[in-house]
């Protein structure tokens, strides 16, 4: 039943400052499954942001392997990489990085027109996701005429515009108040139980409380890796 | 995909409106001083040619070369050599006249006014067409008659009689001395615009009548020029070297010796002119041309610098390198195009508007104005490579990063 999503095999990365080499991440090795809420923990400088920019594809580990849906990308080129996050990655980000200039409806509409699928159903997607996140009646809004919360759904809907196989959320209510942090854990935690497969970067108990299995980072390494069987976010 | 990305750009556009127009600046004053200047140069050259046209392009003056020393007496024309010319070459001569032409003072009444005559053969309508309003034309008898008739225009008759309708009026001039009565035959009108009236000299004070011109070469019937226009359908250089070799040998002259002044030759340097001033002109606003496509690559490395962010996010979303370089390469396209078409806008805005004032057709070629906007648009996209490329160059993480 537990079908992989993600496996990283003895996954190194080195930072080459010029001066000295760092180690980033030190041979890890994780799985993560179809359809699991996973939270990435740890202080800053443990390798949570490293593993996050390699788990999403920005960024190259220096060595091992990183199979994502099947494929190994640790090999791959940058314009391969863009294909990759294009369609198997759907990004939330701490700080939103919807494009300002642009209606909200047209930042959900980005991935999609990267993926060359037309106007019309391009539309109707992106309708249907703010829709969903519950900014249908904000789709012509530019991203400044929205509170933070709202801001965040809209990332979302963009996230899930290709729909992608992995949500990667890094630091995802970093700018939020109370409210609206357990509002977007919420969307997440249903976006889970309809059987997305969610990681979350953050440093706050409370948010990792939310997930299904909190993975824990120290100086490039994992040093726990809880699962709580059955365990839901207080919604 | 094309079209997102031109909505992109005029959205980037739009958001630095002030910005945008002043880096466009250069390239409006570059493609809108091509355009006046090259359609000026039409313009120009379509009123030299239609001014010539109307002088007579197959107009000739013919003498004894003015260089020359030993001056004879034989170097002069008779009217015998006229004839003579007009018989050996028949229809390739449209119209022959002495060129001989006078100023005196005409006297109507209390009214003086200084007159230039003109010496004509009774078919210089024919190479000069005017609109006779009222009277006839000078006719074969009052040249070969020597009658004191004349032919005038309507703005002269007015200074003269007060009256457009002078036919039948007489006055008193003094052609080279004697005082003699001359009567009005016919009055004429012709139609100049503004240009033509301009380069001819206008409505002045002064009056001019056409007469025999039978009556200026008297009483010695001696003369220095032959006037001469050829038939429509000779080979004007052909028949001008005939001529030149025939009445250089009735002159007892070499051709060399000969001195002769054609309309094509002045059209030509005219022509040449023009060319060169335009050419001139033209190497100037395509100068500008050059800056302005340097102020719009300056911006566009600020706009891609500013952007940063933008470009990590659509990174970050699936753009490839070729998406965002084509991106950026559309915005300076469009921005550089824009700029060429208010260019356009302004240069064929200014250009008809002095026509306008001038009351001149001007000439705007279609091709000139096709080649400007491809090439405004060719400037954006070569100064907006290197920006466009740094931008497609950037590293997703690390503009995502960028504050």
């Amino acid at each position: 039943m537990a079908e992989e999503l993600i496996r990283l095999e003895d996954l190194v990365k080195i930072y080459d400052t010029g001066a000295i080499k760092v180690l980033g991440l030190k041979r890890i090795n994780l799985t993560i499954n179809r359809g699991e809420f996973v939270a990435i923990m740890g202080k800053s400088g443990s390798g949570k942001s490293t593993l996050m920019n390699i788990l999403g594809c920005l960024d190259r580990p220096s060595m091992g392997h990183y199979y994502l849906d099947g494929t190994d990308v640790a090999s791959m080129t940058p314009n391969e990489l863009s294909d990759i996050r294009n369609k198997k990655i759907g990004f939330v980000f701490q700080s939103f990085n919807l494009i300002s200039r642009t209606s909200a409806l047209k930042n959900v509409e980005l991935p999609m027109t990267y993926a060359r699928v037309g106007k019309r159903a391009r539309r109707e997607r992106a309708l249907k996701l703010l829709d969903r996140v519950g900014l249908l009646s904000r789709a012509e809004h530019l991203p400044n005429e929205l509170s933070g919360g709202q801001r965040q759904r809209v990332a979302i809907a963009r996230a899930l515009a290709n729909e992608p196989p992995l949500i990667l959320a890094d630091e995802p209510t970093g700018n939020l108040d109370t409210a609206a942090s357990e509002e977007i854990m919420g969307l997440f935690s249903q976006l889970h139980k309809e059987g997305a497969t969610v990681v979350v970067v953050t440093h706050e108990e409370n948010i990792a409380e939310f997930t299904d299995r909190i993975i824990r980072f120290q100086d490039g390494l994992v040093i726990s890796d809880d699962r709580r069987g059955g365990a839901e976010g207080a919604v | 995909m094309l079209f997102e990305n031109m909505n992109m750009a005029f959205s980037a556009i739009r958001v630095n409106k002030m910005r945008s127009f002043l880096t466009m600046l250069g390239i409006i004053i570059g493609i809108g001083s091509v355009i006046s200047i090259v359609s000026i140069g039409d313009t120009m050259r379509n009123l030299f040619a239609d001014l010539y046209k109307d002088v007579g392009v197959t107009q000739a003056f013919l003498c004894v070369g003015y260089w020359i020393d030993d001056r004879r007496m034989s170097d002069y024309f008779m009217l015998d050599d006229l004839e003579r010319v007009k018989e050996v070459f028949g229809d390739s001569i449209a119209y022959i006249d002495s060129n001989m032409s006078t100023g005196a003072e005409a006297i109507y009444q209390k009214t003086t006014v200084s007159f230039d005559f003109t010496g004509i053969d009774y078919n210089y309508i024919d190479v000069q067409p005017v609109d006779m309003i009222y009277g006839r034309y000078l006719n074969e008898g009052d040249v070969l008659g020597r009658k004191k008739n004349v032919v005038m225009d309507v703005d002269s008759a007015m200074l003269l009689f007060g009256t457009e309708d002078a036919v039948g009026q007489t006055f008193r001039t003094d052609l080279y001395g004697n005082v003699d009565e001359f009567t009005v035959v016919g009055v004429y009108k012709k139609e100049m615009n503004a240009f033509q009236s301009l380069m001819m000299g206008g409505r002045s004070d002064r009056g001019s009548a056409f007469v025999p011109y039978t009556l200026l070469t008297w009483p010695n019937d001696y003369f220095y020029y032959l006037h001469v226009y050829a038939s429509e359908d000779v080979d004007l250089n052909e028949f001008l070297d005939q001529l030149k070799a025939y009445v250089a040998n009735i002159k007892g002259r070499n051709p060399e010796d000969m001195y002769m002044q054609t309309a094509m030759e002045e059209m030509s340097s005219v022509d040449s002119v023009m060319g060169g001033l335009s050419a001139a002109v033209g190497g100037i606003a395509a100068i500008s041309l050059l800056v302005g496509g340097i102020g719009i690559m300056n911006i566009m490395l600020v706009s891609v610098t500013e952007r940063t962010r933008e470009i990590g996010i659509r990174k970050s979303l699936g753009a490839k390198t070729r998406d965002i370089l084509i991106q950026f390469l559309t915005e300076s396209a469009i921005l550089s195009a824009c700029g060429g078409i208010i260019g356009i806008i302004i240069g064929v805005g200014l250009v008809s508007g002095i026509g306008m004032a001038f009351g001149i057709g001007v000439v705007i070629r279609p091709a000139v104005v096709g080649m400007a906007v491809s090439f405004s648009a060719a400037v954006g996209v070569f100064f907006g490579l290197y920006p466009a490329s740094k931008a497609a160059k950037a590293d997703p993480i690390d503009a995502l990063r960028y504050e």
